[in-house]
């Protein structure tokens, strides 16, 4: 018996352009991957494809320009990316798209430290409004910030943060939606899974419920709203 | 003319030295990458990187990466994790030593990392502002002098820094740095090289260190140490009168550690703050228990007067006729009692095992378990403000442990465990069975070693129930 795509029952798109419904100019995306390693390719480029302008996106940032592949840097070169949020957002030494843009003006760019980025992600998908981390106090990310001694240290107020989407690269997924990933896929994968109104997982394979070990499930359904398939 | 700057090779393998066995060692970006491989694949330590994985070992053939990108694979015992968890290990202090690639260091160990270098502008850190707050102790690796002859050890740095008075030792291309309470000290020079040489190319003030000697290269041949105890009794021996204990378990006896609960009742620490999801109900609410047994839970160390406080979600018996032992030990005025609710309590040891101190949750707002809290209004919505929790002892139970303390469970038994496990300077864990590091899947390992300091054996036909008639 088969269901029609976009029910809880059946999440899985026919593709990539079609998993992206209703993503409008304006809305915030959370990207999985680092830099040429659990990156939802097919879904980076279904963004491109889908004309999608004035978006915010939330991820590791860019890697080495000219990879070949679908990534960050051809996905803000195609000049639908407003502003980028990430710790390291292109490569320091490579330069590319990115730096580029932003050297001129057309892209806006705020750094947060890794683990910053990561809890207030986690912050946003677990219902938490804010939180106090020490990290990064006494240096130019606390100028300005809240901060509060707590427990005889300082620590900076950080803001949970969310987004309209999050497309994710994962290894595996039931047709519910139930994520395993493999290796490097891990990275910002399951946090930004939890933080997103809609979340797309682009996977290699799909299989009925049941299929996968319930101890080795990473990112449980809960959290995924659709699926794409790769064809490659 | 002094002798040649060493390559980034020696420069690793000097640095290597600075591990110790057993230890978590975050490597950051840039030159850090090329430590791990001047060990031994066997070497007792745990690399970790900003990309998740959870000791690492160089494989060209691996299906994870460190920060570098270079493919690497899981050691035997490792596992594969995301970025946050890593991050979340180091801010909870649970990282001894990190690793990175400095621009500047300056008198007072003040740093800028490579990358925030290279972007003029932006100051962009990645993971180096993580690896400074939260490592126990940052070693900088960096050239003593830029390509254009610049000094890269200063009085004070000259780019936005990316971590505060956080470098303890610096690793250079001619020498060896201990940076003390604002004095820099040169303790080795590399070969070839005097302390007038090395003056000669760093405008910042050197002291030199009474026993100055020459860099060496040799890494150290470094054993995992044991974490298997031969008994539960042996595993709790040391715990004090007065500790703060998080007790896993759910309601009925599953994912319980009934080995380890027994034996601290045995040894009889006192005054205990016993953290748990309830306050022991298994007995009087008998989930799952048969006719004519009594299972064993919390109550037999509130039974034997070692409890005076609990932290709970659910610290009473389901039945008004059936009262529990810690109702009974509150009510008689003999333990004190903090209630969080589930959720609450649940993000409250999380906070702690990642070095959040406090976080504002919408749960219990307008209740009376948020009478008395902080209350901040957010896009709307009211919050109330709950502290972290971290315990000195923690003891759980897990399905299968290897012996570096990787840890699966079963089913529901995984409760409170994992994130029980983080927010505790001493954590204990009762297994049915130990297994070889690499036996377990990395994918699948849900509590990494660096978490778990003891592992026992929950002897076979060890039985959750109370010999009674």
């Amino acid at each position: 018996m088969s269901t029609e795509p976009g029910t809880s029952l059946n999440k899985v798109y026919g593709s990539a352009l079609e998993s992206l419904a209703g993503l409008q100019d304006g809305a915030s995306l959370l990207v999985g991957g680092l830099a040429g390693h659990g990156e939802p390719e097919g879904l980076l480029e279904a963004v491109i494809a889908s004309g999608a302008r004035a978006l915010t996106v939330i991820s590791q940032g860019a890697g080495a320009p000219d990879s070949g592949r679908a990534d960050l840097n051809r996905l803000v070169e195609s000049g639908a990316v407003r502003k980028l949020i990430s710790p390291l957002p292109f490569h320091p030494r490579q330069g590319g798209p990115v730096k580029d843009l932003w050297e001129a003006g057309r892209l806006e760019l705020e750094v947060q430290p890794t683990g910053v980025l990561a809890e207030r992600i986690r912050a946003g998908g677990a219902g938490i409004g804010g939180l106090f981390l020490p990290t990064g106090a006494g240096t130019r990310f606390s100028e300005g910030r809240e901060l509060r001694e707590i427990n005889g240290r300082r620590h900076i107020f950080q803001p949970a943060l969310r987004a309209d989407f999050a497309l994710l690269r994962a290894a595996s997924a039931d047709t519910l939606g139930n994520l395993v990933y493999q290796g490097a896929q891990r990275n910002w994968n399951p946090v930004m899974a939890m933080a997103a109104r809609t979340t797309v997982a682009e996977v290699d394979s799909v299989s009925e419920p049941g299929t996968l070990d319930p101890e080795m499930v990473i990112t449980p359904a809960i959290f995924v709203q659709r699926i794409f398939v790769r064809s490659d | 003319m002094p002798g040649a700057r060493l390559d980034s090779k020696s420069m690793a393998q000097r640095a290597a030295q600075e591990v110790t066995a057993g230890e978590a060692v975050a490597i950051g970006s840039g030159l850090p990458t090329a430590i791990p491989s001047t060990l031994p694949s066997g070497t007792g330590v745990w690399f970790l990187s900003e990309t998740g994985a959870v000791g690492y070992r160089a494989s060209s053939a691996g299906m994870m990466v460190d920060a570098a990108r270079n493919p690497v694979s899981a050691m035997g015992g490792g596992a594969a994790a995301g970025v946050g968890d890593v991050a979340a290990m180091l801010a909870g202090g649970h990282v001894g030593l990190a690793f990175v690639e400095a621009a500047q260091v300056s008198a007072v160990g003040d740093f800028v990392h490579w990358t925030t270098a290279e972007t003029p502008g932006l100051a962009a850190p990645g993971f180096a502002v993580d690896l400074a707050s939260g490592a126990g102790r940052l070693v900088a690796l960096m050239r003593l002098a830029d390509d254009s002859g610049a000094p890269c050890l200063v009085d004070q740095c000259s780019l936005p820094i990316d971590g505060s008075r956080c470098v303890s030792l610096i690793v250079t291309d001619v020498a060896v740095i201990r940076v003390t309470d604002g004095v820099l000290e040169l303790a080795e020079v590399a070969p070839g090289w005097t302390s007038d040489d090395i003056s000669s190319i760093t405008r910042a003030h050197l002291s030199l260190a009474s026993n100055l000697r020459e860099m060496t290269f040799e890494t150290p041949d470094l054993s995992w140490p044991n974490k298997v105890f031969a008994t539960a009794s042996e595993a709790l021996s040391d715990v004090p009168d007065g500790a703060i204990v998080n007790v896993d378990g759910f309601g009925g006896p599953g994912g319980m550690a009934h080995y380890l609960m027994t034996a601290l009742r045995d040894q009889g620490a006192k005054g205990l703050t016993m953290i748990s999801n309830t306050a022991g109900i298994a007995r009087v609410a008998r989930f799952g228990v048969p006719e004519g047994v009594t299972a064993i839970d919390h109550t037999i160390l509130v039974e034997n007067g070692q409890v005076a406080k609990a932290i709970a979600s659910y610290p009473v018996s389901p039945s008004i006729n059936r009262p529990s032992a810690f109702e009974r030990a509150y009510q008689e005025g003999q333990s004190d009692l903090e209630v969080s609710p589930q959720g609450t309590l649940a993000e409250r040891l999380r906070s702690g095992g990642a070095g959040v101190a406090a976080f504002y949750t919408p749960t219990a707002v307008g209740t009376l378990l948020g009478e008395g809290k902080e209350v901040r209004g957010m896009d709307g919505r009211q919050y109330v403000l709950e502290q972290q929790i971290i315990a000195d002892y923690c003891i759980i139970r897990g399905h299968k442990a290897d012996t570096l303390g990787n840890m699966v469970y079963k089913g529901t038994s995984r409760n409170f465990n994992p994130v029980m496990a983080t927010a505790a300077r001493i954590t204990v864990v009762e297994v049915d069975e130990i297994v070889e590091p690499g036996q377990l899947n990395p994918e699948e390992i849900v509590t990494p070693g660096i978490f778990v300091n003891r592992i026992v054996r929950r002897p076979e036909g060890f039985s959750p129930y109370l010999e009674t008639a």
